[in-house]
């Protein structure tokens, strides 16, 4: 089925374009991005049950932005009264006034930015979904999922609780200025299972996630993991601990995600090129990683949690080669960024929800594929470790150092998997070294889109990333 | 709308339930250098509602957020919807927080214009140098007006500034430029705080570089004099919530020590109700339990869980709460004494991180200085690592405290036998 256009929004698109009409009297530029983002949560364990309609992204209001005399400007709202767009444009005038009124008084000087070209396009896009979020059998969905955090504590005697989590939201946004008509729905979804295992006061979670751009449906994949995730808390019970050093390791397709996120992603963002934060900047056209590491980044490069069809903005999604057999070829980029950078937007533009602010962020952040098995790799390591299980990763782009928290490593001795496992790991290291020692991929791959990623500590936004199997060096500890 | 709400609540025959109104005006200004880049303004509301249905001996809970701008009967059928769906996710019983007597004045406006006015003025006059220096900064001022209503008969407003400075800065020596990341959260702006930690920032950039990459590796003692110590903090906090006691993720209780084997300083946790210029001063938490002053933890043991209702209520507590403000106390010790013979003090991370669940500790370093008990060196590269479980009896403290927005804690954090990984 479709996933059908919100009809709020198109109640309000009218209003909407009579005030940006009235905005143009006093705004060189005006465009309005609206928003109406439905979702259903649940939260099912065998201590706490839960059921809510709020998502990372449910939302609904509207950002109008404008521009005058080389500075732009925001005003966010969410009580838009349609029979009354004048008032409305009378309030963010006062409201933006007023602040300019006290950069004046404190003698602060415009970053002056181009104005951004408008031109003339539509585009109405309902993506296929099997279900919608606001329509799904939750009465059924709260069985399925007690019925797997059940099984799951059946499974291992020293469970102490067994979570699943799903969330599915049908995201409605509509671009709107004078000559531009975007509008697009679709629906994502994500699913989640945590076991948490207790055994002589050691507490370990194992982890396991599906996410796909898809509805509810999706979440009849979670009890598929459930079997994976008991093995892999069995062994986080009996995990050693990682004598520190360098070494070999073999990264597991969300690893590798990992990895792809915070080298190659936060560090290619250009908003960072614009403020010189980031040292990418310096080695377009200049060798970063191996001749086998090839990157891609964009909304059209995967279907999942952040596919969309058209950004914060307004720009097309994109799929954009950021490494291409180990040259830094270019960055992702918003679309005031692009004006200041004098380069073309790459449908990076996003914002937490309507009320933040627009930066460069990434989308689905993927690296290519190789020609090698996962059995050949293991085969040629001689003391390493096969990395497997995202915690959370940071990037420093002005330096290039990364630091990945890994859930566990299997121990590879002499090309043979030992059965020896360690958790946690930290791993860290320079960027063109981790992606210069890359010596071996998979011609498997995979995608990952449970997650949420954050600029700084702030400007939480869907992101998915994945890859194949991955041979490089790095420090653990 | 808000009325429209309460009224249909009242109309509907659920068992319970609770809204929270929430109006925000926020003024935001980005800067790149002491360039404007953009300002941005808000207004929203968000309208939160919770309805719980008696399950059989059970009760159920669904909440959504109900848009200010849905008609009457959209919000009908939400409501509809909301008390369906919580028909069908049974939990254990529990009572709702009842009301506690007089509802207190809701507070001032806050006023953006001279909030933001202080905000701009302590960012023009650091004192930069030609070689450290303001990369971009982002100002964030907010008037939150903050309203709770129940079925118990609890009625609560508060209103307060919100603020947020997010600062990037530079250094630079021989055409090499490293950058270090701030994040201020406050109530208002206090210029003089901002201005004392920014200055001592641009200190750690001009070490990071004259960094060699991290010598040693095996175990150390760690120094830890900057913010990230509060991760250690609330670790002992995320111990104490009623849910990680209740899930059984948490075997500390009530009345023993919370560690055996303790060589090093008892810790003492407090939750507290306010905390000069914290962005978390509420008078009641988001299911409108009043927050009082309460210890929670007392030289290293344990005295009082505290957390959402649905948990503590599972535990037999009636009189608890989510807290926001946290002091930590309990340190015997002397800068000097903390700083005697070889450690590492870690005073930039990548991301330093503290696993409620598992206790783990994690961190990459950008900058340490290895103190090798003669001389100093300024460190990078590599990472720490370890188990809060090992930690909790090897914590030494100083006396003298420091505060971190919402935190008080003690100004310096020893812990002994972390796992250090070399550069």
């Amino acid at each position: 089925m479709k996933a059908a256009f919100s009809p709020y929004l198109l109640q309000i698109k009218p209003a909407l374009k009579e005030l940006i009409g009235l905005l143009r009297q006093e705004y060189d530029y005006v465009s309005a991005l609206a928003t109406d983002s439905k979702g259903l949560a649940l939260r099912i364990s065998q201590r706490a049950k839960s059921v809510s309609s709020q998502t990372m992204t449910t939302e609904r209001g509207v950002v109008v932005r404008v521009y005058k005399n080389g500075q732009y400007a925001e005003y966010a709202f969410n009580d838009f009264d349609p029979t009354n767009p004048a008032a409305k444009a009378e309030e963010l005038c006062a409201a933006l006034n007023a602040q300019l009124a006290v950069l004046a008084a404190a003698g602060v000087k415009s970053y002056d930015t181009p104005i951004r070209p408008d031109e003339e396009q539509t585009l109405f896009v309902e993506k296929e979904t099997g279900e919608l979020p606001e329509q799904t059998d939750v009465k059924a969905l709260v069985e399925k999922l007690s019925a797997v955090s059940d099984k799951g504590m059946r499974l291992h005697e020293n469970a102490l609780d067994c979570m699943v989590s799903a969330q599915s939201t049908h995201i409605c946004k509509m671009f709107l200025t004078e000559k531009r008509d975007l509008c697009q729905s679709y629906v994502y979804s994500e699913g989640s299972l945590a076991l948490v295992l207790s055994r002589e006061g050691n507490t370990q979670v194992a982890y396991d996630s599906v996410s796909g751009l898809c509805g509810p449906e999706l979440f009849d994949r979670i009890e598929k993991k459930l079997e994976k995730v008991v093995k892999a808390g069995e062994e986080l019970l009996n995990a050693g601990r990682i004598e520190p050093g360098e070494y070999e390791i073999i990264t597991s397709p969300e690893v590798t995600g990992l990895i792809a996120h915070e080298a190659f992603g936060h560090g290619v963002e250009m908003d960072m090129f614009v403020k010189n934060r980031a040292l990418g900047a310096e080695y377009i056209g200049k060798r970063v990683g191996s001749d086998l590491c090839s990157m891609h980044e964009g909304a059209l490069c995967a279907e999942d949690v952040t596919s969309y069809a058209f950004d914060d903005e307004g720009t097309l999604a994109g799929d954009v080669t950021e490494i291409d057999h180990g040259i830094l070829k270019t960055g992702i980029c918003d679309a005031l960024s692009a004006l200041r950078l004098g380069v073309q937007p790459t449908g990076n533009g996003k914002r937490e929800n309507f009320e933040h602010k627009v930066y460069t962020r990434m989308t689905n952040t993927m690296i290519d594929s190789g020609t090698d098995s996962l059995e050949d790799m293991i085969a040629s390591i001689e003391n390493g470790y096969l990395l497997e299980g995202m915690e959370s990763g940071m990037e420093d782009p002005k330096h290039w150092g990364i630091q990945c928290i890994i859930k566990m490593g299997r121990e590879i001795k002499n090309g043979r998997l030992t059965g020896k496992v360690v958790a946690p790991i930290i791993m860290t290291g320079y960027v063109p070294e981790l992606l210069g020692n890359i010596s071996m991929l998979s011609p498997d791959r995979e995608v990952f889109g449970s997650g949420g990623c954050g600029k700084g500590y702030k400007e939480w936004v869907k992101v998915a990333d994945g890859g194949p199997y991955m041979k490089t060096k790095a420090r653990l500890g | 709308m808000l009325d429209t709400i309460v009224n249909i609540l009242k109309a509907s025959g659920v068992y319970g339930w609770e809204v929270s109104d929430v109006k925000k005006q926020g003024w935001e200004f980005y800067f790149i250098r002491h360039a404007l880049d953009q300002h941005r303004a808000k207004n929203v509301e968000h309208i939160t509602v919770k309805v719980y249905q008696l399950v059989g001996d059970g009760l159920g809970f669904a909440s959504a957020e109900i848009a200010p701008t849905a008609t009457a009967s959209e919000a009908e059928a939400l409501v509809r919807d909301l008390a369906y769906r919580a028909s069908l996710v049974k939990n254990k019983p529990y009572t709702l927080v009842p009301p506690a007597g007089e509802a207190a004045d809701a507070g001032e406006a806050s006023d953006l214009a001279a909030i933001s006015g202080d905000f701009l003025r302590a960012m023009a006059e650091l004192p930069e140098t030609p070689t450290e220096d303001v990369n971009s900064y982002e100002i964030f001022v907010t008037d939150v007006t903050r309203r709770l209503i129940t079925s118990t008969g609890i009625d609560e407003t508060e209103r307060y500034p919100s603020s947020m400075i997010e600062v990037v800065i530079n250094a630079r020596r021989d055409g090499h430029e490293i950058e270090l990341y701030r994040n201020y959260k406050s109530g208002s702006c206090d210029a003089e705080a901002l201005r004392r930690d920014l200055e001592k920032t641009m200190q750690y950039g001009r070490d990071r570089l004259n960094t060699v990459p991290t010598p040693i590796t095996g175990k150390y003692n760690v120094l830890f004099s900057g913010a990230d110590a509060c991760a250690i903090y609330r670790y002992f906090v995320s111990r104490m919530d009623a849910q990680m006691v209740y899930r059984k993720i948490s075997p500390w209780e009530l009345g023993k020590p919370v560690c055996e084997d303790v060589h090093g300083d008892k810790v003492t946790v407090t939750a507290l109700r306010e905390l000069k210029n914290s962005s978390a001063n509420h008078r009641f938490d988001a299911e409108g339990a009043q927050i009082r002053d309460t210890v929670m933890i007392e030289d290293g043991v344990a005295k009082h869980y505290l957390g959402a209702r649905m948990f503590a209520s599972y535990l037999g507590l009636e009189d608890s709460f989510l807290p926001t403000n946290i002091a930590v106390s309990g340190g015997t010790h002397s800068e000097a004494a903390l700083r005697a013979g070889q450690y590492l003090e870690v005073v930039e991370f990548s991301d330093f991180q503290v696993d409620a669940m598992t206790g783990d500790i994690f961190g990459e370093i950008r900058l340490a200085y290895w103190h090798d008990g003669e001389k100093v060196t300024p460190v990078s590269g590599g990472s720490l690592s370890g188990s809060m479980d090992d930690f909790v009896g090897e914590l030494y403290m100083s006396r003298e405290s420091v505060q971190h927005d919402n935190m008080r804690i003690p100004a310096l954090t020893l812990l002994k036998g972390v796992t250090v990984t070399g550069a």
